[in-house]
């Protein structure tokens, strides 16, 4: 690719609350061109876009299940032939749910296993640094960043859990600050820690803390803007 | 009904009356020239509930300062509006939301939160954080961990799901809240300077248009029920609470801010207590206008609904308002795209009157200066007896503790001192990308995210204290604005505005209606010398509790509890201070004077069982220059962490500024010479709301940054003390307090 900016398409649910955030960091804090896409939209070609970024929020209210309204929504029909198609998908907090639900990823979230909203800033390890969303990461790398959520519980069957494991699947673990994955650094009872994951082909991922809370040096970390330098340097240089 | 025998009076009679009295009930039969019926009964009772009319209260909320260079809009609207430069505008506002909140606890606190945040974009502007401020029974009541537990769900539920985040607030537990809790909830939003929006706008041939959610059988007399006391029975007044659904709020937040945004709105008001009732005859009052409503178009969510409980409905989620004929067809388009109702419901006339259709026929009108024009009273006020009893402390007739760890333990990990943290971590407060200090320090620091690159920002903080204000009622109010104050000012920030949100048992209580003058006082005072108008406000009386103790009913006040919600500005959020130490080695200092004076103390009550004494006088004009020191040594970048001295007094401030540290824990070693300054050594670690702050200064501060150090204090006139050093993992105070830093940290995280 050239000088041209990098095209991100964000989608907005009714209940869609970190489209703003994730918006202007993009816009903002990367440079990049990112505009929003309405559920209701009718765009059949969603090519014209570098990535889709699913954010955060209470999509339908999460009535149902968290996740599952939206994923039943037009436009993730196409979402889904992007995706087939290998284009690269992020989606964060709610956006992960709904991939999840939209069937894009394996697995289910429950609810945190203290049966509460968890706001709060935790660790992550890197368990794979070769995914267009890490690519500018290092295995291993620490990133602490902000969760909010109230079902971040991550569970699947042990077949799925080895189908990610044997796929290097599992993206993002949580982790202490000197990187031990333990049960007390776990916020929500995910299993195994899991905190991110991608496909098999790794161009979707679901991640449930939030990198654009955490893109800028004032706000505590910058360790999430790693998440998007990795989607630019991924895009620059295939 | 029957006048004459509601003339007879007995108190029975007045349930019958919806909560007006006699007088009441009499007044309106002779401005209608008729008995009313069960219609003009219901409108009337809403509009002249206390919580509609303030009829207790607006005498004296009069005087309060409420202007100021940077006040665009005071009281009157749905919030007030400041001026933050730029063409930017704040607007901001706290409101009660107790008696619900007490009925049914989880749905009380959301929709309080739903009916602030509705009440700010109402205005044009879009919410950006939220505060609240919690009174719960006492610790150890059985139904305290329920209460807090559901109100705290409710917040986050509904505030979480909005999109905006709630950065900070109080939780407070007093036995005095045992059957009364408090919610009290602040939001603030931003706008831009021309794109305010007023309910007093309408204009003749308007259309009225009714938004968002259709209207059910919830909340049925609200307004009345908040303007009563409890009595035994409350459980039945469960349907007089509102359900919430904050997905809809979140939908008519986006599609009211777009339709501002396209100028199809002429004037707007939000349906909150009273619903429709009081939104079409406020904003037909403050136009100076009449309104036709036809009942037949409200959006309806059952058919058995009367016209009179539509008119009281508190069903949420919903707004009045007026556009133009020409406007409407793309306002309904809006309104479409985010799948809400968008209904003409009538019309803006000339006559100051509310013509009401029902079943296609005209069916009541009422004119609109009688309704809203309710009573005002000028209530007795009589100096509490309790009061006479609470004289000054004399701390040298009490013998001092044998072991000071003991009780200095015992004080950090109080659940009124002890961390909230697992309070906030419920509510979203990362979101918007704009909270710069969270929750859990002196006061939250945001910035503005569309400021174009400028790095002003904003700082929010609840506070009141109900103990001191029911030792000194005046000294209380006075207290609330100050302490909002010092957290700003401990912050770097400049105090800008206040809204007061004044939760009081009942105004037919002289003694309550004392307390209730008194306060006031107490903040006009305050507030017109820390140079912060009131902008918005609200009163919740009636917070008490008839109940049955061993046979006899006895009513069960709560403690008088004024609350201050406070904006502060600060230029260069980088620059903003927190209250925790940051090194070991730095030096530590006390900015001020000490009093001593632990009159009201929670080491009173703790230690002798009885606080029950004159709690320390605010000298403001001394509390100015305090706090034009401080900051201005701030400013200068000249500090490393400022805390003030609040509940728990210098230990706790020490405490709180050595474990607070994020990643790691530090302790510190103080040494206070108590001869030289003629104070106890309890009194030092103990007296609360001192007017002074605990600062830190880099140990390597060169000789001539400490002498501009110096030159400031000398300045402002205000005595700067050393008292010690920050050092790792230890707690050391003379020879008095000698504490590992961990075991204090874990006592302090782990009461709530």
């Amino acid at each position: 690719m050239n000088n041209k900016k990098i095209k991100a398409g964000i989608t907005v649910f009714p209940g869609s609350n970190c489209d703003a955030d994730v918006y202007r960091v993009l816009n903002d804090v990367f440079d990049l061109s990112a505009s929003f896409i309405w559920h209701k939209d009718k765009i059949k070609d969603l090519n014209g876009y570098d990535f889709i970024v699913i954010p955060g929020g209470f999509s339908y209210g999460d009535y149902l299940r968290s996740g599952a309204l939206a994923a039943r929504s037009p436009v993730m029909e196409y979402i889904k032939d992007y995706a087939y198609k290998g284009g690269i998908v992020l989606g964060i907090c709610n956006g992960f749910q709904i991939l999840l639900e939209a069937g894009l990823l394996r697995g289910v979230m429950l609810a945190n296993d203290s049966l509460k909203f968890e706001c709060k800033d935790v660790y992550l390890k890197t368990l794979n640094a070769e995914t267009p969303f890490t690519c500018a990461l290092k295995k291993d790398s620490l990133l602490k960043m902000p969760i909010a959520h109230h079902d971040g519980n991550y569970f699947a069957e042990k077949k799925t859990i080895e189908g990610l494991n044997d796929k290097n699947a599992v993206i993002f673990k949580y982790c202490d600050e000197n990187g031990d994955i333990t049960d007390i650094s776990n916020p929500n009872g995910s299993m195994h820690n899991i905190a991110g994951i991608s496909n098999e082909n790794a161009n979707i991922m679901g991640l449930m803390p939030h990198p654009e809370r955490s893109s800028e040096k004032i706000l505590g970390s910058e360790d999430g803007g790693y998440i998007f330098k990795s989607i630019i340097k991924y895009i620059r240089e295939r | 009904m029957d006048k004459e025998n509601v003339k007879k009076n007995d108190t029975k009679k007045t349930e019958k009356l919806f909560g007006l009295s006699v007088e009441e009930y009499n007044k309106i039969s002779d401005l209608l020239g008729h008995e009313p019926d069960a219609f003009e009964l219901g409108i009337f009772s809403a509009m002249w509930s206390e919580h509609c009319s303030y009829k207790s209260s607006k005498v004296y909320l009069k005087t309060l300062p409420t202007e100021g260079d940077k006040v665009l809009i005071g009281p009157g609207e749905n919030a007030g509006v400041v001026d933050f430069g730029d063409g930017d505008v704040l607007v901001f506002k706290m409101e009660s939301h107790n008696h619900p909140s007490f009925i049914e606890p989880f749905q009380g606190s959301a929709t309080g939160v739903g009916g602030i945040m509705r009440d700010i974009f109402t205005m044009g502007a879009r919410p950006v954080a939220n505060l609240n401020s919690l009174r719960f029974g006492s610790f150890s009541h059985p139904r305290t961990p329920y209460y807090l537990s559901e109100v705290v769900k409710g917040i986050g539920f509904y505030g979480n799901c909005m999109g905006v985040p709630t950065v900070g607030g109080e939780v407070v537990f007093d036995e005095c809240y045992n059957d009364n809790i408090l919610v009290n909830a602040f939001t603030i939003g931003i706008a831009k300077k021309d794109g305010i929006f007023l309910s007093s706008k309408c204009e003749e041939g308007n259309i009225v248009v009714y938004v968002g959610s259709s209207t059910g059988m919830d909340g049925i007399h609200g307004a009345t029920m908040a303007s009563e006391e409890f009595d035994l029975k409350k459980n039945k007044k469960r349907s007089t609470v509102q359900v919430g659904d904050p997905f809809t709020e979140k939908l008519l937040l986006e599609a009211c801010l777009e339709a501002m945004e396209k100028k199809l709105i002429v004037s707007i008001q939000d349906m909150g207590a009273a619903g429709l009732t009081s939104s079409s005859f406020e904003m037909a009052d403050s136009s100076g206008k009449g309104m036709i409503i036809n009942l037949d178009a409200v959006p309806l969510r059952t058919s058995e609904i009367t016209p009179v409980e539509m008119m009281l409905s508190e069903s949420q989620e919903r707004m009045l308002l007026a556009c133009g004929r020409d406007k409407f067809d793309e306002l309904k388009a809006v309104f479409d795209k985010w799948g809400l109702n968008c209904v003409e419901v009538g019309e803006v006339i000339k006559e100051k009157e509310i013509r009401f259709f029902y079943k296609s026929k005209p069916y009541k009108t009422l004119s609109v200066d009688t309704v809203v024009n309710g009573p005002e009273y000028k209530r007795p006020v009589k100096k509490p007896d309790y009061l006479n009893s609470v004289k000054p402390l004399n701390i040298s007739n009490y013998k001092m503790p044998e072991n000071f760890n003991d009780i200095a333990f015992k004080i950090i990990t109080h659940p009124n001192i002890a961390s909230k943290k697992s309070v906030f971590t419920q509510y979203d407060y990362t979101i918007g990308t704009a909270t710069i200090v969270p929750p859990g320090f002196s006061a939250a620091v945001l910035r503005v995210n569309d400021s174009g690159g400028g790095k002003k920002g904003f700082l929010l903080n609840a506070n009141g204290n109900s103990k001191y204000t029911y030792l000194d009622p005046f000294t209380g109010g006075a207290l609330a604005v100050t302490e909002c104050a010092r957290n700003i000012t401990a912050c770097g920030g400049y105090p800008a505005a206040i809204t007061d949100c004044l939760n009081f048992a009942s105004p037919e209580d002289p003694e309550v209606m004392w307390q209730f003058v008194n306060a006031l006082e107490g903040i006009k005072s305050a507030a017109l010398k820390l140079n912060t108008p009131v902008i918005s406000g609200n009163v919740s009386f009636y917070n008490e509790t008839a109940k049955k103790d061993g046979g006899k009913t006895t009513v069960h006040k709560i403690y008088p509890t004024p609350v201050i919600g406070m904006l502060g500005f600060i230029d260069d959020v980088e620059k903003a201070v927190t209250p925790y130490f940051k090194s070991e080695g730095d030096e530590i200092y006390i900015l001020g004077r000490l009093s001593g004076n632990l009159g009201g103390s929670l080491y009173m009550d703790l230690e002798y069982g009885n606080f029950m004494q004159k709690p320390l006088e605010i000298d403001l004009d001394y509390e100015v220059r305090l706090q034009n020191c401080l900051r201005s040594l701030i400013n200068k970048g000249f500090l490393k962490s400022a805390s003030d001295i609040s509940e728990g007094g210098i230990f706790v401030s020490l405490a709180e500024s050595a474990i607070t540290c994020p990643n790691q824990t530090l302790g510190f070693a103080v040494n206070y010479d108590t001869l030289r300054s003629g104070v106890r050594i309890d009194s030092f670690l103990f007296s609360e709301f001192e007017q002074a702050f605990i600062i830190s200064i880099d140990k390597k501060l060169s000789g001539p940054q400490k002498t501009a150090v110096s030159e400031i204090c000398n300045e402002y006139g205000i005595k700067l003390e050393k008292i010690g050093y920050v050092k790792k993992d230890v707690m050391k105070i003379n020879d008095k307090i000698d504490l590992k830093s961990d075991k204090i940290k874990e006592g302090y995280f782990s009461v709530i």
